[in-house]
């Protein structure tokens, strides 16, 4: 079943265009990540698929309903949850105040001390929200998206501004969400985020959709070049090797191939022959970054 | 563990009866919360009108009114000022909170949950006339206690006007909110608009009738809301304790209030 379904949706505010002309579908249960520079149009097309903002053209529909449908938004608005890219928490509430207060808002809420522990806040619970840290405010930020137990979760950026642990928090509960059932639709500017979270990844530049697949297939990843990397072992000349060496650098040589396993096989049965070691053997595929930067080149 | 619930049929997003007016009952609640867990924001509002009452009572001795058919000043200084708590709690209080909730990105937030517009703005106005309704009682008590002045002789025109004003100024104060562009700007751009009209409407001394003054802010719903919450304080035998005329200026401002509001009316910050 389909979760959102976009197609050749547009806005543009006068002669500025902020999404061109955007087609991709997210199924339920899946986390679709959303990726993309700065003014790309990632939280334009998130705003137009939770009812905040009127598109210019395109069909779209959020749960099998138009978002803009004004008749059926009360209905959709109890179904999503959505973390905004802003933080936004009442400053004077407690963390329990402010939770239990937009839990009463939805029809079958997730209860309080669960959305409280699932973001990590227990020992914070009776403090106010304008004493808590930045990071203690994005995850109850966090925490008021999912309160409403939403079917589908919008998150835009949510680890931006998280330390490390706090990041590695949000992709867990992020992650449980899923396994849930939690449809997910995130944008976000980190690689490893998506690599980790994502299963299904489009990438908008310039306010287009230029890619979109699984983050390990995505711009040809998975059938493009690979590197091997490796020192060469000592007493051994670039000439030696059984196969050609492409680049040596300081001892360090590197091997560019569309075929990687003949060149690995050659190259190990040779070093064992000879009782050599390949210091720092590497293998690699195009990173999930370079074929990012590669897509979006010209919106740099 | 809860589980995602299970889609059913849309239904249309209007008013669902007794579970609303409960949500209703419920956002007012929150938003008294907001309020009173600011205590310094609390004790200033509520402070406010009291700390001019005295301090103006005081100084105002046994003055009396010439062509206010001769009554103690401190007797036209209570009703006043019972207005001005109204104003201060609908107007400007409502205004600035507004302004400062949109700019936080809270507003957006609250859009973007199923709490309908109609339930948050009426929460957001029934918060404010109880707020209001809590300094009025405290000034007619200090009225009464410390300056021995009469209780309004008709209880029902006191109250209309009050709800009158409560309703119009809550109004103009959603108008006002959608006029100013940040948060910086929200308490200087509304207290000004505020106390220039306090002072040219006859808070801190009756215009005399028919002077220019009192021409120039018959234009405007302060003066007129003045005099409809003095006019039941009025003991001048002639005097009707309906102010009908005043009510009308105030409500139709009010109506101008509500329609710069829903014109206007914007969820996300401005600054974007």
């Amino acid at each position: 079943m389909t979760a959102i379904s976009v197609r050749h949706l547009a806005k543009s505010y006068g002669d500025n265009v902020a999404v061109g002309d955007v087609t991709f579908e997210v199924e339920r249960g899946e986390v679709f990540a959303l990726l993309g520079p700065n003014g790309a149009g990632k939280t334009t097309t998130i705003e137009i698929l939770e009812g905040f903002r009127n598109r210019t053209s395109g069909e779209v529909e959020t749960l099998g309903v138009d978002p803009s449908d004004t008749k059926t938004q009360r209905w959709l608005r109890s179904r999503i949850g959505v973390v905004l890219q802003e933080l936004a928490v009442e400053p004077f509430y407690s963390v329990r105040q402010v939770l239990s207060r937009n839990a009463g808002y939805y029809p079958s809420p997730r209860p309080v001390e669960e959305v409280i522990d699932l973001v990590g806040l227990t020992e914070k619970s009776d403090a106010r929200v304008k004493t808590l840290s930045g990071g203690q405010q994005r995850r109850l930020d966090v925490g008021l998206g999912i309160v409403g137990n939403p079917e589908l979760l919008f998150l835009d950026e949510p680890t931006t501004g998280l330390d490390p642990s706090g990041r590695r928090a949000t992709w867990e509960l992020i992650r449980k969400l899923a396994t849930e059932g939690t449809t997910v639709l995130l944008t976000t500017h980190y690689m490893d985020e998506v690599e980790a979270l994502a299963d299904r990844v489009a990438v908008l530049s310039k306010a287009n959709i230029v890619a979109t697949g699984t983050p390990s297939s995505l711009g040809g990843r998975d059938s493009g070049m690979v590197t091997i990397r490796f020192g060469l072992p000592d007493g051994v000349e670039a000439g030696d090797l059984p196969v050609a060496a492409g680049t040596v650098v300081e001892g360090l040589v590197e091997i560019r191939t569309e075929d990687e396993l003949p060149v690995l096989h050659a190259l190990s049965g040779w070093a064992l022959e000879r009782g050599v070691r390949l210091p720092g053997l590497s293998v690699a595929r195009v990173t999930l970054e370079d074929v990012y930067l590669r897509l979006t080149r010209e919106d740099q | 563990m809860s589980s995602v619930p299970t889609s059913s049929t849309p239904t249309i997003g209007g008013f669902e009866g007794l579970s609303d007016l409960k949500l209703v009952g419920r956002q007012v609640r929150y938003e008294q919360l907001s309020f009173w867990l600011n205590p310094i924001g609390a004790a200033f509002t509520i402070g406010f009108s009291l700390v001019f009452l005295v301090l103006l009572g005081a100084s105002a001795g046994n003055s009396r009114i010439a062509y206010y058919g001769n009554i103690k000043l401190v007797q036209y200084y209570v009703p006043g000022f019972v207005a001005y708590g109204v104003m201060a709690a609908c107007f400007n209080i409502l205004a600035i909170t507004v302004v400062n909730r949109r700019e936080m990105g809270l507003l957006k937030r609250l859009r973007l949950s199923p709490l309908p517009t109609w339930a948050l703005l009426t929460a957001i106005v029934l918060s404010s006339m109880i707020i209001a309704a809590i300094q009025v009682i405290v000034l007619l008590a200090v009225g009464r206690i410390g300056f021995g002045v009469h209780p309004p002789s008709d209880v029902g025109a006191f109250v209309v006007a009050l709800l009158v004003g409560m309703v119009s100024f809550s109004a103009l104060g959603l108008g006002m909110s959608t006029l100013v562009p940040n948060q910086d700007a929200a308490g200087p751009i509304v207290s000004i608009v505020f106390f220039v009209l306090l002072f040219l409407s006859g808070l801190w001394f009756p215009l005399k009738p028919g002077s220019g003054l009192a021409q120039f802010s018959s234009y405007f719903p302060v003066h007129h809301f003045i005099s409809a919450v003095f006019a039941p304080f009025d003991i001048q035998k002639a005097a009707s304790p309906w102010a009908w005329h005043d009510l009308l200026v105030v409500a139709l401002w009010g109506v101008a209030g509500a329609i710069v509001t829903v014109r206007r009316w914007k969820w996300a910050p401005r600054r974007n």
